[in-house]
């Protein structure tokens, strides 16, 4: 029975002390604040792009439906897919897609992902420079509320951008793209609520994070 | 045990009424809302000097009183002195919420600070402060994205080569260095795009038009000039046509001011940024009226999206916003 008081006492001190010493925080709360503390736009972005925005994929919408849905339910695409980080006409969408590569030019892959493949419906960027944020809006990942002033913001922004022409598009032609091939893609792309009225939806610009020839 | 027991007893006690007298605090602004001085909104702007500014003003002063609140306008000059004096005036007078449109992103943080020490909360319109914890919001134009997109139309009007001129704004504005850094995110990837000369121009129209003609004088051989506001974008264009240059440089301006919304309908200037100075304010004002009756959870930061006016699409526009929104 002394034993049994002995050990008793033994183990609360130790769940004791080691409550004491240990806690317990998300991982995502952590790396967020360590990133914003010590804040390099570069380091930010590759932390970003290599342990978070992976997860994020998962939620990436069809291409075709979300095509389908520009041209017949905006108010939906919206409403179900669409992030900005503020008040806009213009909202970022995460895709993902399969489809026939129709041409090849400096102004990027033409892509048909509808049949019949004849006409392409996205144009993949591959180009030298990536303007704009639609990776960054997209992926719905950071908050601009969390920076003291907006520029950081901005700046995260035009480093994925530098990581995107690094690691996704650079590496392409070693893929060896060929006309009549297929391609799986991930990416994003910024469409204007009222696109659709003014014609401006013949060719959906995605900026890539991920392709796949096959 | 007894006189533990009462210790314990006081102490918690003690500890009840600090904890309350904390919470009352806190919850302060929101308690007078039927008191006279909770009535007035003061509007702080940066200068009056710049007929954008004074759209901003302006309309958030209506939206105020359409509210309900009477509402006063101090103007700043540009100057962080001038505008920690009314700041001083303002808590003094125990104004209910400022609508405040900072002269400097840190210079201006002290005068937020000292409002929200004194219970009374700011709402940042059009430019912010480099905090996200003093004002109870802040309301920006997305200054970076809108100069992404007009620096794409000035790569494609330029057909990709030329020799340009930069007019930048007040350099402590982070406006300023949004815009910069969002047109030169494009342009500078194109090598014979080449930038002969970056002169800070304060967001002034007659300093525009002195630092263009001394610009030229260097550099006559110019074929567009890219100007951090309207206002410089006016005073360009009037340096140019002193020296009868208005058919071979292009001008190209950010705000969505009167002058330059006529100037583009006109073919004299080429494109702008289409701010929203009105969206702002009100959103500004009805913020402040949220607060007033207690609601506190804002985000931060709220950016404002920018879009490119051009001679091509000119007609759904009109001066500070959308022929649509009129």
């Amino acid at each position: 029975m002394k034993k049994v008081c002995k050990y008793s006492l033994s183990a609360a001190i130790l769940v004791f002390v080691l409550s004491q010493s240990v806690y317990f925080e998300d991982l995502k709360v952590v790396r967020e604040q360590r990133r914003r503390e010590a804040f390099n736009a570069a380091e930010y972005a590759g932390d970003l792009w290599l342990n978070e925005l992976p997860s994020v994929l998962d939620e990436a919408v069809d291409v075709k439906e979300l095509i389908e849905l520009f041209n017949t339910n905006m108010g939906q695409a919206i409403e179900r897919y669409g992030k900005t980080p503020g008040v806009s006409r213009v909202y970022a969408y995460l895709l993902k897609g399969e489809g026939t590569i129709l041409s090849i030019d400096r102004d990027g892959l033409k892509v048909s992902v509808k049949e019949p493949q004849t006409n392409p419906d996205v144009v993949i960027e591959t180009g030298s420079y990536i303007p704009g944020n639609a990776v960054r809006d997209a992926s719905g990942l950071i908050d601009v509320s969390k920076f003291s002033d907006t520029m950081k913001f901005n700046e995260i922004g035009s480093e994925i951008n530098k990581i995107i022409v690094r690691d996704v598009i650079r590496p392409l032609p070693d893929k060896k793209p060929t006309v009549g091939g297929t391609i799986k893609f991930f990416g994003a792309t910024q469409v204007a609520q009222d696109a659709a009225e003014e014609n401006l939806l013949q060719l959906v610009r995605v900026v890539p994070i991920r392709l796949e020839l096959e | 045990m007894s006189r533990k027991f009462l210790i314990f007893t006081v102490m918690s006690l003690g500890l009840l009424v600090l904890g309350f007298g904390c919470k009352q605090k806190e919850q302060g602004p929101g308690k007078d809302e039927d008191s006279q001085s909770k009535r007035r909104i003061a509007v702080v702007i940066s200068t009056l000097n710049n007929p954008w500014f004074v759209v901003l003003g302006d309309t958030a002063k209506a939206r105020a009183e359409e509210l309900g609140y009477e509402a006063t306008i101090f103007d700043s000059q540009n100057d962080t002195a001038k505008e920690s004096d009314h700041f001083d005036n303002i808590i003094a007078a125990g104004y209910a919420a400022i609508l405040f449109n900072p002269t400097d992103a840190d210079a201006s943080i002290a005068n937020v600070k000292k409002a929200k020490e004194a219970g009374i909360p700011a709402f940042c319109i059009d430019r912010e402060i480099n905090s996200n914890d003093l004002a109870a919001t802040q309301v920006l134009s997305d200054n970076y994205a809108g100069c992404v997109d007009l620096g794409q139309y000035f790569v494609k009007k330029m057909n990709q080569k030329g020799n340009y001129v930069e007019l930048l704004g007040i350099l402590g504005d982070n406006n300023t260095w949004n815009r910069s850094k969002g047109f030169h995110s494009v342009v500078d990837n194109y090598p014979d795009l080449k930038m002969v000369a970056q002169q800070c121009a304060e967001f002034d129209r007659t300093k525009a038009m002195e630092v263009l003609e001394s610009i030229m004088q260097a550099n006559p051989d110019i074929n567009a000039v890219f100007c951090g506001n309207d206002a410089m974008a006016m005073g360009a264009y009037q340096a140019l046509a002193a020296a009868g240059k208005t058919h071979k440089v292009m001008v190209f301006g950010f705000d969505g001011a009167k002058d330059v919304i006529d100037s583009i309908r006109d073919g004299r200037i080429v494109a702008t940024g289409m701010q929203f100075p009105k969206r702002m304010a009100q959103m500004g004002a009805e913020q402040a009226d949220e607060y007033i009756k207690g609601k506190r959870d804002f985000p931060q930061k709220v950016p404002v999206a920018v879009e490119l006016v051009t001679q091509e699409n000119i007609a759904k526009y009109t001066a500070y916003g959308r022929e649509s929104e009129q």
